[in-house]
């Protein structure tokens, strides 16, 4: 086993006993409060239905809120606002108990209006548990502030027992300073338009980001997102309901469908808050195993796969930047471009020493970047290291190969261009030059002048020479039969003209790449002539197809040494092996 | 006689037209690439043609294709392909389908006006014309047991204006012997190299290229 890796962060005394607390108030209500009244100061004692919606909203949230807290060191408070809702949650109860302390109603009083705010930032602060943008945070406090008025307000100037309105607390309110019925009433008509207005924009910007986020965010979101869609929808219906009907009764059957839906949409949110959590747990866990695993035998290449496994994000990449081109590699060296901000494409940086030694580049939504860094960069160093390294030498060789072939076609091309020139300039030009001998000569010949017929004649035969030698030479040059009939019968032409007996075996009527062709022709050519500087009887030539190979085979040349052919043939990332009496070349043909 | 030229160089095609009219042949058509030169074999009704192997479009082997199209569709106009390359490949190419009415020349060839009226001649009287610099490559074609040294000098005369293309009336005259004695050197010649192929039938020639360039007899 590695080294120990801890999952959780230190629960501590005050964690301790708001699990605790939580727990206890949860049970408290749980018995107390439907038992108090006969069903008409709360929708929990109006049915039993409306009771069980109650109890698995509340207890729901409190225990996700708990369990997203405990499990995810370091992402920040937010997750804890899915616990104080369910806190919020349950103050309606308390407020709706008939006969129970005063102080504990009008205490959930002041709280009940927060549940928004702590639902809204939850909602936004998905998955991460952080809020990320100035406008979201922005959003959020102007819910928080909005609550804190309403809050405070009702709590000093709200007298219950004055209000036309209420129904479940028309008694206790021990912070009363100075009853306000009017302005109250004001504070109660703005609490219901902000609500109407929160609950509507909290489906639908959950819904907007369901339609545009990748496949992958759309997954992790959605258990979240689809229960707020109909969270906000129910409280837009609730407030929409009080501004028809402002006395709200639990007996009513609009106010207690409309409760009995929010109720369960806060409990789906509640479970889909505890299947993110456990999911990124889960990935965690797998992630911090693999950093251990890779940190005692790290296979370079195997970090990319193996991290999109453990995050279950499969298009996770890990890439490399090359310290002095500034491109980007991967683990084979292979260059790769760096996606463009915005397109749900995130990118991490792995650092060590100031310097960016890695590239993760994932799925925005559906792996944590925060995570990811501190996961590798702890434990996965060496594995990091060692894939770096490869991939550096790697993306050289790569190039390096590129250059080599490249440079290799560069030179056919210039030959085969020569070739032309020569064909198409010099050659023409002696064959008209020939031409005007000969008809010199004849007319020297009509005209009886013996030496000038005798200068013409050996000018004559000049010419031929030079037509000669410049065939040869453009056929030495590049053999035109090689590049319009191909390997076979230039290698024929080849033994046509070699100055010692040349078997020919084996030969593909198939055409190849043009630098395949031209390498089989320059390693068959010089094996010859080397044969026969060698002083060979004869040499055998074979070739033969395999699958994506061309094999070339020399018998009675070698052993060489040979290393211009081993380059050509290596810059085509082929085999060549020279041994005494057999040189071979294997050349990719595919 | 009717006689078309194709050439892409203006250069070398002047100079081949004027020593053609020279000769006493009747020029009808001139033509830059392959597609002119269908046209004008359609159009100049010529009876041979005299055609560079490289042309555009692809510079390449438009000679060999134009002579295969000229031959499957106009079977009675002979053509001559001048190139530069000594390139048995592509002579054997031009005969193997219509071992009749072409011929494959080196380029400076046509400029000894005997040899140009020689050839075109025997072009339109249906035999082959196979430059001797490429018969020359193949019979000097190194080889470990070589089946040519069973044959006698005079056999090994014959056998090299066979492979040219020529009649044995025509080698007949171009030893000094008669036609009844190559007749019998060819009958000879055929059996010591074992080739199976009437050695008066018109495919002898391929016979005999394809044999001086097998690999091992």
């Amino acid at each position: 086993m590695g080294p120990r890796v801890s999952f959780t962060k230190p629960v501590g005394v005050p964690g301790a006993l708001l699990v605790v607390s939580a727990v206890t108030l949860g049970i408290v209500t749980l018995l107390v409060v439907p038992r108090s009244n006969l069903g008409f100061t709360t929708h929990a004692g109006a049915s039993p239905a409306a009771a069980l919606a109650d109890f698995a909203a509340g207890l729901g949230l409190v225990g996700a809120g708990l369990a997203a807290w405990l499990l995810r060191p370091g992402s920040g408070s937010g997750l804890l606002m899915v616990s104080l809702a369910g806190l919020a949650w349950f103050a309606a109860d308390w407020v709706g108990w008939e006969g129970g302390p005063p102080i504990a109603r009008s205490v959930a009083m002041a709280v009940a209006p927060f549940y928004l705010a702590f639902v809204v930032h939850l909602v936004m602060a998905s998955p991460g548990g952080r809020l990320r943008s100035r406008r979201q945070r922005l959003a959020a406090g102007a819910v928080y502030a909005a609550a804190a008025i309403v809050s405070v307000g009702r709590a000093l100037i709200r007298d219950p027992f004055l209000d036309p309105y209420c129904w479940s607390n028309c008694r206790d309110n021990v912070f009363l300073v100075s009853a306000q019925p009017g302005i109250a009433r004001a504070l109660d008509l703005m609490w219901i338009l902000v609500s109407l207005i929160v609950g509507l924009l909290v489906a639908a910007l959950a819904i907007r980001y369901l339609i545009y986020a990748t496949p992958t965010a759309r997954r992790t979101m959605s258990p979240i997102l689809v229960p707020a869609v109909l969270l906000g929808l129910a409280i837009a219906a609730h407030a929409l309901a009080l501004l028809r009907q402002p006395l709200e009764s639990p007996q009513d059957a609009v106010f207690s469908a409309i409760f009995q839906v929010g109720a369960w949409a806060a409990a789906a949110l509640a479970v889909g808050v505890g299947l993110v959590v456990v999911r990124s747990w889960r990935a965690r866990v797998t992630l911090a195993r693999l950093a251990s695993d890779l940190g005692e035998a790290p296979t370079p290449g195997s970090l990319g796969p193996v991290l999109a496994r453990a995050t279950g994000d499969p298009s996770l990449i890990v890439v490399y930047p090359l310290p002095v081109s500034g491109r980007h590699v991967d683990a084979s060296g292979t260059t790769v471009d760096l996606p463009t901000a915005g397109v749900g494409r995130a990118v991490t940086p792995i650092v060590r020493n100031d310097t960016e030694v890695a590239l993760v580049v994932h799925d925005a939504a559906a792996v944590d970047s925060e995570q990811l860094r501190m996961q590798i960069g702890a434990a996965a160093r060496l594995a990091v290291e060692n894939e770096r390294l490869q991939a550096e030498v790697l993306a050289q060789l790569n190039d390096l190969r590129a250059s080599r072939a490249r440079v290799v076609q560069v030179g056919d091309a210039e030959r085969r261009r020569l070739e032309r020139n020569l064909h198409d300039g010099a050659q023409q030009h002696v064959l008209a030059l020939s031409y005007d001998l000969r008809l010199a000569r004849v007319g020297a010949e009509s005209a009886g002048s013996p030496e000038l017929t005798a200068l013409l004649t050996s000018a004559e035969a000049e010419a031929q020479t030079a037509i000669d030698d410049l065939r040869e030479l453009a056929h030495g040059i590049y053999p035109a039969v090689l590049t319009e009939a191909g390997i076979g019968p230039a290698l024929w032409t080849l033994a046509d003209s070699a100055p010692l007996p040349v078997e020919l075996g084996g030969l593909p009527d198939d055409r190849f790449p043009e630098a395949v062709e031209r390498t089989a022709f320059v390693v068959a050519s010089e094996a010859i002539d080397a044969a026969s500087h060698l002083g060979s009887t004869h040499v055998e030539v074979r070739m033969i197809r395999d699958d994506d190979r061309l094999v070339l085979e020399v018998k009675g040349a070698g052993p060489g040494p040979f290393v211009h052919l081993a380059d050509r043939v290596g810059a085509l990332e082929g085999q060549f092996t020279a041994e005494a009496g057999l040189i071979r070349a294997e050349i990719p043909c595919a | 006689m009717r006689i078309v030229v194709a050439e892409d160089v203006m250069l070398t095609r002047e100079g081949i037209v004027r020593l053609l009219r020279d000769a006493g042949f009747e020029v009808v058509g001139q033509a830059e690439d392959l597609d002119g030169l269908m046209r004008s074999v359609v159009l100049d009704r010529p009876e041979a043609v005299v055609v560079d192997i490289r042309m555009p479009p692809t510079h390449t082997d438009e000679g060999l294709v134009a002579a295969q199209q000229i031959r499957t569709q106009h079977p009675d106009v002979g053509v001559l392909v001048l190139s530069q390359h000594v390139e048995p490949s592509y002579a054997m190419r031009l005969i193997q389908d219509h071992p009749e009415r072409v011929g494959y020349l080196l380029k400076e060839r046509v400029f000894d006006a005997a040899i140009l009226v020689d050839a075109l001649r025997r072009i339109a009287d249906g035999e082959c014309v196979i430059d001797p610099t490429i018969v020359s490559r193949l019979l000097g074609r190194q080889r470990r047991e070589d089946p040519l040294s069973a044959l006698t000098k005079r056999e090994r005369e014959v056998l090299a204006l066979v492979a040219e293309g020529l009649s044995n009336q025509a080698v007949a005259s171009r030893l000094f012997i008669t036609e009844r004695t190559v007749e019998a050197h060819t009958k000879q010649i055929f059996e010591k190299l074992g080739l199976d192929v009437d050695p008066t039938s018109n495919r002898r020639i391929l016979a005999v290229l394809a044999f001086l360039r097998s690999p091992v007899p």
